[in-house]
């Protein structure tokens, strides 16, 4: 009897519930900017391998961008409601996704941008479909983002795993050195990378011995690097395509074992200036690698990197320079499209050709929302040519904009 | 062969952490979860002399873990000790909350990027078949020479006679009127000093991160349940054992790589449940 | 006594529910969703390590492999979402079969250490067997599919998720009250008494692990299709570790302290990452060393007894005061 009561009383308590959850429905008013403010929504590695190279100076990146946009459009801005906000995803992908419905929701992110971490930047482009709200990545690699899993709320800034193979393993492979060792790291993005880079080099006439994955993450890889010298024909260059601690590792433990002195040289896929400044020069001396933009290649850049340095007290990747660039253009759509209506800016953004401090020759395809711009190939100088902190780089040729990327009909994406 | 020597040196790592877990078991019934943040403290000791103050990694390699010691005995006398009396559980629970805190506050400080630690020796050595780094070898050298000494200390001196005892008759060593309390807090520090000690050795091998003990942990409980707990042969033998046939499987099939460990403890659950080296009576 | 006594009593149960029924109103929803998935995983583990005496430090290898199959399930043959769940749980189960036979073979802490190696081991094929798991990238794009209703917005979601939890705490309570449970208890409290009493005891106790894996799975489950996600964050060391703090922290052998735990550990995480703090570890390693050293019947065990020392007080007062000779049995709190 008691339970029977009981059962009656829980029936009724959700019913209410329901009913009333019913009369709340979604608020909103049919301004041209919704809850009168843009939010950038950042969302990246704040405390793990990546936040060196994104992390918080992204942050303090994409600020910039809206200091300059508000100097630039005054009284005329669409809004001078901007706010920024930021959330940290540790690089795991489940935590990219319930921070990014956050971001959306919670705190009414109109987009959110940078996004390290492929399998992070899946997540979060999932979520802007189904939330119909941009997402802008800058620093995650895969080519799938512009690819099968494509949408049309997502956009690609910076670069992928085809622009490094394009770049590296090209060039690589016609200085000479045409017979490949790849070692990868076990997930997405080292899966990708050797599959770009096989192509790419097999495109230039090289070939690759062989290819061995590595467990992620790992810390011993003295087993690869042994094998190395034993294969047949003996490799002429180790790719590796290892990011963060992993790369790291490896770099430590080649050098450790000799291996360019017995004529096996090294080729790292992806590398951001942070990696060669917490190895040290010496380390990576002579590597080349394809770079999106190097803060000290020309006079703007210059001017711009000391601008970062100023407020970060240090010096920019390309990661920092891109989540400018996107927070920028962003912000100029919206003014171009008259509002922060989500399917106005992806119209706005839609093949449109820019030059910035980030971009040259940039420009957001339509196709696959890939944004092309030119991009380098970069040798890490040696310890005696480095002039003053964070000279590392040298640019050794300029792969252009139409070049650099998958040409868009060899995407497979579809909206 | 370079294979098999390489599976010796990281099977070096996995006995010494065994060793000090076995040692610290022995002696107290407990399983130190926060043994792997130990060996994570120890390595980031070395890299902190380093850049803080300069101090070479020979100097490191002897300080760093007396003053783990150190740390290990308060912990016991602090925090280990007051739940002597309770079930073990309890303190696990309390050393895992101890992994934890200190993992986080050192992630807190410095990040998870690895810290880069270059190596003391930088030369190889030749073996005529094939050369090997020489801070390999003697990471392998130093390492079975511990295992050695802590192995003959404890079987042929009066402190040994009375650990093992303690280790393996609780009860009857406590009749025998031994203060058995006594030797408890500095045993732990010992314990707590191998793992500071192993982490040393790792520095300029390994990448120095905060998380470098936590996974690590997982592997040396297997190999502790494969060896046996109560055996401290057993934890040696068996580290070496796993690494050696880690390294191989890494060579011949990779994809067993990681998983091989658990697989063996699988097998070893179902032959003998007590480990390799365990007796029967050490569980029930 | 006086637990089983409180928690049989319909007030409790009701503000239980009442609780359960506004949480979405309360709390953001997707937490509120988190905090029901969290509640029941841990109430399951609560019934194989309060009520069994077993500290399993694998369980997310249970709750990890559900998330996987009903974001399977839900994908390749797009079932209803209950009916992914329900799979999910079964898979579950079916895993702790050859875990938890192996592993019942050892006790105490070393049954700690084992679940954990076998749950590390789990984590490891998940990583490997990307194609079917999705590897780093987990199983993204989980749909929730319900005859054809919206069930986008996580506050509705919430209710329609409800149901199944609550079928799952009913099942760990009837699990814990049934003949069945007493036999656990006993073996708890005195596994040589139970043998010698002729019960199989290391089939009971594998019954009770696969029971509680089953549980634990109903929640990986729709934890999973909560968040239209599975990642190999759900079968990670630390999602096994999570759930023990909860248990600990809300009181070992309670049923209401887990899921009183696991309200308070994800409300607390959620609130400190929304407040910028990065340190969610620090603070949860800190509250387990001091529940574990000064709270040790947990959040909901402390307040228990505390009621029970009062309730034994006045009773002690009011018989002093009748008279001497009236004498009412004490209540005493048990474990």
């Amino acid at each position: 009897m008691r339970r029977r009561v009981l059962t009656a009383v829980a029936i009724a308590a959700a019913l209410t519930t329901t009913v009333a959850a019913c009369g709340g429905g979604p608020g909103g008013g049919g301004g041209k900017i919704t809850d009168d403010k843009i939010v950038l929504g950042v969302l990246n590695d704040q405390s793990g391998v990546y936040s060196e190279l994104s992390g918080k100076n992204s942050v303090t990146a994409v600020e910039m961008a809206v200091e300059d946009f508000k100097a630039k459009y005054g009284d005329d801005a669409i809004t001078k409601n901007i706010e920024v906000v930021t959330a940290d995803h540790q690089n795991k992908p489940d935590v990219a996704n319930t921070k990014a419905q956050e971001l959306y929701d919670r705190q009414k992110a109109d987009v959110i941008l940078d996004v390290p971490t492929s399998s992070a930047a899946l997540a979060v482009a999932g979520q802007a479909a189904a939330k119909k709200k941009l997402h802008i990545n800058v620093t995650a690699a895969t080519t799938e983002l512009t690819g099968a899993k494509c949408n049309k709320y997502t956009f690609h800034w910076a670069y992928d795993t085809y622009m490094l193979a394009n770049g590296t393993g090209t060039s690589v492979t016609e200085a000479g050195a045409k017979d490949w060792y790849i070692v990868y790291p076990d997930y997405a993005f080292g899966q990708d990378m050797q599959k770009s880079f096989t192509e790419a080099i097999q495109k230039t006439g090289g070939q690759v011995i062989t290819a061995d994955p590595t467990p992620f993450p790992n810390d011993d890889f003295s087993t690869f690097l042994l094998k190395a010298p034993t294969l047949s024909p003996t490799p002429s260059v180790i790719g590796t395509m290892h990011a963060g601690g992993d790369l790291v590792n490896l770099v430590k433990q080649y050098n450790e074992f000799g291996l360019r002195e017995k004529g096996v040289d090294l080729s790292v896929g992806l590398m951001f200036i942070t990696d060669i400044h917490s190895l040290g020069v010496e380390a990576f001396a002579g590597t080349t690698f394809t770079d999106a933009w190097y803060w000290n290649a020309d006079a703007d850049n210059r001017a711009w990197a000391d601008r970062f340095q100023a407020k970060t007290g240090t010096r920019p990747s390309f990661a920092h320079a891109g989540n400018y660039s996107a927070a920028l253009q962003y912000l100029e759509a919206a003014q171009r499209a008259g509002t922060d209506n989500a399917d106005d800016v992806v119209k706005a953004l839609e093949g449109f050709a820019f030059n910035d401090v980030f971009a040259a020759n940039g420009q957001v395809r339509a196709e696959d929302h890939r944004m092309i711009h030119d991009s380098y190939l970069a040798k890490v100088k040696s310890p005696d040519q480095v002039t003053e902190d964070w000279d590392y780089e040298e640019i050794v040729e300029t792969i252009p904009a139409a070049e650099a990327f998958r040409p868009a009909a060899e995407s497979g994406c579809q909206f | 062969m370079q294979h098999i020597f390489n599976g010796l040196v990281s099977g070096s790592f996995l006995a010494m952490l065994a060793l000090g877990l076995a040692v610290i078991f022995g002696m107290l019934g407990v399983v130190n979860f926060a043994h792997g943040a130990f060996y994570m403290l120890g390595a980031f000791g070395a890299y902190l002399l380093l850049t803080e103050w300069g101090v070479n990694y020979w100097v490191a390699l002897a300080a760093v873990p007396v003053a783990l010691g150190l740390f290990g005995a308060l912990v016991e006398r602090v925090l280990i000790r007051r739940l002597s009396a309770l079930d073990p559980l309890y303190n696990f629970l309390l050393t895992f909350g101890l992994a934890l805190l200190l993992q986080d506050l050192v992630r807190r400080e410095y990040g998870v990027q690895s810290q880069p630690y270059t190596s003391p020796l930088t030369a190889t050595v030749d073996f005529g078949l094939f050369t090997y780094p020489a801070y390999q070898v003697m990471v392998l050298g130093i390492s079975l020479v511990v295992c050695l000494a802590v192995w003959l200390v404890l079987s042929k001196t009066r402190l040994g006679v009375i650990v093992r005892a303690a280790t393996e008759r609780p009860e009857l060593t406590r009749a025998l009127g031994i203060d058995v309390g006594r030797y408890v807090a500095p045993m732990f520090g010992f314990g707590v000093a191998l793992a500071g000690f192993a982490g040393v050795l790792a520095a300029p091998m390994r990448a120095v991160n905060p998380l470098m003990g936590g996974d690590l942990i997982i592997t040396v409980f297997a190999v502790v349940v494969i060896g046996g707990l109560g055996s401290i042969f057993g934890s040696v033998t068996a580290g070496f054992a796993i690494g050696l046939i880690t390294a191989l499987a890494n060579l011949y099939v990779p994809t067993l790589s990681q998983t091989i460990v658990f697989i063996l403890m699988a097998a070893v659950l179902l032959w003998r449940p007590a480990g390799l080296f365990g007796r029967e009576e050490a569980f029930t | 006594m006086i637990l089983s006594r409180l928690a049989g009593r319909p007030v409790l149960l009701a503000a239980g529910l009442i609780t359960v029924l506004a949480l979405p109103w309360l709390i953001y929803p997707p937490v509120a969703m988190d905090v029901l998935c969290w509640a029941l995983f841990a109430v399951a583990l609560d019934v194989l390590l309060g009520f069994t005496g077993l500290l399993s430090f694998g369980h997310a290898a249970f709750w990890g492999t559900a998330a996987y199959a009903a974001g399977l399930l839900a994908i390749h043959y797009s079932l209803p979402f209950p009916l992914a769940v329900l799979g999910a749980a079964l898979a579950a189960a079916v895993l702790a079969v050859p875990i938890g036979f192996l592993s019942v073979r050892r006790t105490g802490i070393y049954f700690a250490m084992v679940t954990l190696a076998f749950a590390q081991m789990v984590y490891f094929l998940a990583n490997q067997w990307s194609g079917l798991t999705g590897g780093e990238n987990g199983l993204q794009g989980i749909p929730r599919e319900l005859f054809g209703l919206d069930l986008s917005d996580p506050f509705f979601f919430y209710y329609y998720g409800l149901p199944l939890v609550l079928v799952g705490l009913w099942a760990a309570w009837r699990i814990v009250r049934s003949p069945f449970g007493r036999v656990l208890t006993a073996i708890r409290d005195n596994p040589a008494r139970a043998r010698a009493l002729g019960y199989p005891v290391d089939r009971y106790k594998l019954l009770a692990f696969v029971l509680s894996a089953g549980l634990s799975g109903l929640a990986g489950g729709l934890y999973a299709i909560s968040h239209g996600f599975a990642s190999l964050q759900e079968v990670n060391w630390t999602t096994s570790g999570k759930v023990v703090i909860m248990v600990v922290l809300g009181g070992i052998g309670t049923l209401w302290g887990p899921g009183l735990g696991s309200l308070i550990m994800v409300q607390l995480n959620d609130f400190l990452s929304t407040a910028g703090f990065d340190g969610i570890d620090l603070v949860t390693g800190g509250v387990l060393i001091l529940i574990v050293l000064l709270f040790r019947r947990g959040m909901w065990g402390t307040v228990v007894d505390l009621l029970a020392r009062r309730a034994a007080r006045r009773a002690e007062a009011r018989a002093k005061a009748k008279a001497p000779a009236a004498e009412e049995p004490v209540p005493s709190g048990s474990a």
